[in-house]
């Protein structure tokens, strides 16, 4: 799928990506219209403080949930709008979650956990064991196949995930604090295993509070209030056939981070 | 999930999750269990009683007859002269009968008793004399141990010849040596022609001889206890039994033979007719409503069951929550979901059932073996058993899976 994708379609691409929860007076605005875009190959870190929407936006981007308004292009499908069965084949098929507290099925065996997603993708029962042991040999842990998670330790358990979120091929691998459980020296392993992937061309977006973490990415998309503070999207901007529609600044570094938020707070409003 | 080994999947799925949760698994199980025992057992034993039932009625003789019986026709006052002259089953009741359906009736017998003195050398009892004719020692399932039975002349002269049921020619010639031997019965001498077999059946094993009494028989012609005992002019008998194989010709006779009778009598109502079979169908009938309380107790225990397992499984899903989120994180839709818990219950369901299955024969043969009736099991019994047991289990099993499938993926993971 990836080898027959135009290289200047992007993996992901969000259109005022609005997302509100509870209703009238109550109503909880966790997304206030957020623009962004992520082109294949990236490796791109969503930071915020915790409340900022960054979970909410992660979540419509997994398509674990789907925006109130908005307009969300995963790979070429739409996903607004989409039923809950159509939702998971796209998980399936599409994404690949890492988490912080790794989620791994507790009763299954470690290949099993790996298979999970081909399972649910309809793969053969030989190519998924195969398939499987592969991932497993490519994170590092392939002896510990027939293990139970319980016997493993977080670092380990942490590649299980990542070998799971890797086996239909995903489009977008997307981690969530995946170091946020680990002690430095396995976390900086794992993010080791990242880089990695992300130099064998996968696409990859981190959530993480931690700037040492995001510094490691390509590009810092910072979310803040539900809405895109700033971010590496200059390029993007440029590139814009229609300039003014969408206004985020190039990020220089952290010292700027005032004069941006009020730009795109004016842009926001230019918008309307 | 595509079809091709998806099932043997969740299966296999369904089987680790019973294993890793075995006390729980166990309890919703036993709901299960216990309805499916309960039904087969219940089904079981009355299907054995039946069985034993039917086989009674064969021995005395088969189901394929229709008695003619007299009965009181005048409720108060005297009958006149002709009405004394015209009622009262008679010999030409039976040989009307008889020309009725000639072709569908395989054989006619009659029975006129009386009470007697009967002295041998040994003893001297006041007994029942059974004058029977026509076909009655085949149809009432005798047969001779010794001698022979009355000839066709003896039968219409009435010659004073008995034939003695084991029990009375034990007691009448107690050194046992009946055959050729005299008898007295009231002021006729009659000469022992023939013994009959013993007849036996036990209901329960270890019960009473079901036919005792049929070995009590002192069997005389018919025309003899008429011309020499009891009879009257008009010949009137107590008994008159048609024998019909065919059970369709069966009901359309007994109308014919109700009008024919009828009129015979001048449409004073003094018979009755006794359809064997359908007697026999009223006795079964009666059986099924046992049936329906076996049933409807196997039902409760099947609805208990399924209350409980509804309850366990919602309680177990809360446990699960998380595991469903990551399930559905990693791709699995609803549906999946819910095959799974549907795999799940219904794998349980399949493996109490099959216990219960095993529990309800050991349960039956329990039973019958403690009343004493040889155990009777029908494939019928162990389908509607497994098939209720099937029923409720996926009844019940819906709402919990339905549940687990409605999950918000985002929520369930968030769950702890």
């Amino acid at each position: 799928m990836k080898t027959t994708r135009g290289t200047d379609a992007p993996i992901i691409e969000t259109l005022g990506l609005t997302k509100v929860y509870g209703a009238n007076g109550a109503a909880v605005h966790a997304l206030r219209g957020v623009d962004l875009t992520v082109q294949q190959g990236e490796f791109v870190a969503l930071v915020g403080p915790s409340g900022s929407g960054k979970s909410t936006l992660m979540a419509i981007l997994g398509c674990l949930d789907l925006p109130t308004a908005g307009t969300y292009t995963l790979d070429g499908h739409q996903v607004q709008g989409l039923s809950g069965g159509e939702l998971a084949r796209i998980r399936n098929e599409k994404v690949g979650f890492v988490f912080q507290s790794y989620n791994l099925l507790p009763k299954a065996s470690i290949v099993r956990n790996v298979e999970l997603p081909m399972l649910y993708a309809g793969v053969g029962r030989k190519e998924r064991r195969e398939r499987a042991l592969v991932l497993l040999e490519k994170v590092g842990i392939a002896d510990k196949a027939d293990k139970l998670p319980a016997t493993l330790s977080g670092g380990q358990k942490q590649r299980v995930a990542v070998a799971r979120a890797l086996a239909n091929g995903p489009a977008l691998l997307l981690a969530d604090e995946p170091t946020g459980a680990l002690d430095s020296k396995t976390g900086a392993e794992v993010l080791e295993l990242f880089q990695e992937l992300h130099r064998q061309g996968n696409t990859l977006l981190l959530v993480t509070h931690d700037p040492h973490i995001a510094a490691l990415a390509q590009r810092r998309v910072e979310i803040r209030d539900g809405k895109v503070a700033a971010g590496g999207e200059w390029e993007a901007l440029m590139a814009s056939q229609e300039p003014g529609t969408r206004l985020t600044a190039h990020h220089p570094g952290a010292a700027g981070d005032g004069l941006e938020a009020s730009l795109a707070e004016a842009g926001f409003q230019a918008e309307r | 999930m595509k079809a091709s080994g998806a099932f043997r999947e969740r299966l296999l799925e369904a089987w680790t999750e019973l294993r890793e949760n075995l006390g729980r698994s166990i309890l919703q199980a036993l709901g299960v269990l216990l309805g499916v025992a309960s039904v087969l057992g219940g089904f079981s034993i009355s299907d054995s009683q039946r069985k034993r039932a039917d086989e009674m009625f064969i021995k005395m003789g088969g189901l394929d007859k229709l008695n003619v019986m007299p009965r009181a026709a005048m409720k108060d006052g005297q009958p006149t002269a002709l009405q004394t002259a015209n009622l009262g089953l008679r010999d030409a009741d039976a040989l009307g009968g008889e020309a009725l359906k000639a072709d569908a009736i395989q054989g006619v017998s009659r029975q006129k008793s009386a009470r007697a003195r009967i002295v041998s050398t040994f003893m001297d009892q006041d007994r029942q004399v059974s004058g029977i004719g026509g076909d009655y020692i085949p149809a009432n399932g005798y047969g001779l141990a010794e001698g022979r039975s009355f000839s066709v002349s003896e039968m219409e002269d009435g010659a004073p010849v008995v034939i003695l049921g084991t029990e009375a020619a034990a007691t009448f010639f107690p050194k046992g040596d009946a055959l050729g031997q005299s008898l007295r019965i009231g002021t006729i001498p009659v000469t022992v022609i023939g013994t009959f077999q013993e007849r036996v059946f036990h209901f329960r094993e270890g019960g009473g001889n079901q036919f005792w009494w049929r070995n009590r028989i002192i069997a005389v012609p018919a025309n003899l206890v008429q011309r020499r005992m009891n009879g009257d002019a008009y010949r009137r008998v107590d008994r008159v039994t048609f024998r019909i194989p065919d059970m369709a010709a069966m009901s359309g006779f007994a109308q014919q033979l109700k009008g024919l009778v009828s009129a015979n009598h001048r449409l004073q109502d003094d018979f009755r007719l006794d359809d064997v079979a359908a007697r026999m169908r009223r006795r079964q009938s009666q059986g099924s409503v046992y049936d329906i309380v076996f049933l409807l107790s196997g039902v409760l225990a099947l609805v208990g069951g399924g209350i409980v397992n509804v309850n366990i499984q919602m309680a177990g899903l809360k446990e699960r929550v998380r595991e469903v989120g990551v399930k559905m994180a990693i791709g699995a839709s609803g549906r999946e979901i819910f095959k799974g818990f549907m795999t799940e219950a219904l794998l349980v369901t399949a493996l109490g059932g099959a216990a219960g299955l095993v529990l309800g024969v050991g349960f039956s043969w329990g039973i019958t073996y403690s009343i004493g009736v040889p155990l009777h099991m029908t494939v019928a019994s162990f389908l509607w058993a497994y098939g209720m047991a099937a029923a409720f289990g996926f009844l019940f099993a819906l709402y919990p899976a339905w549940k687990a499938s409605r999950l918000s993926p985002m929520e369930a993971l968030r769950y702890e």
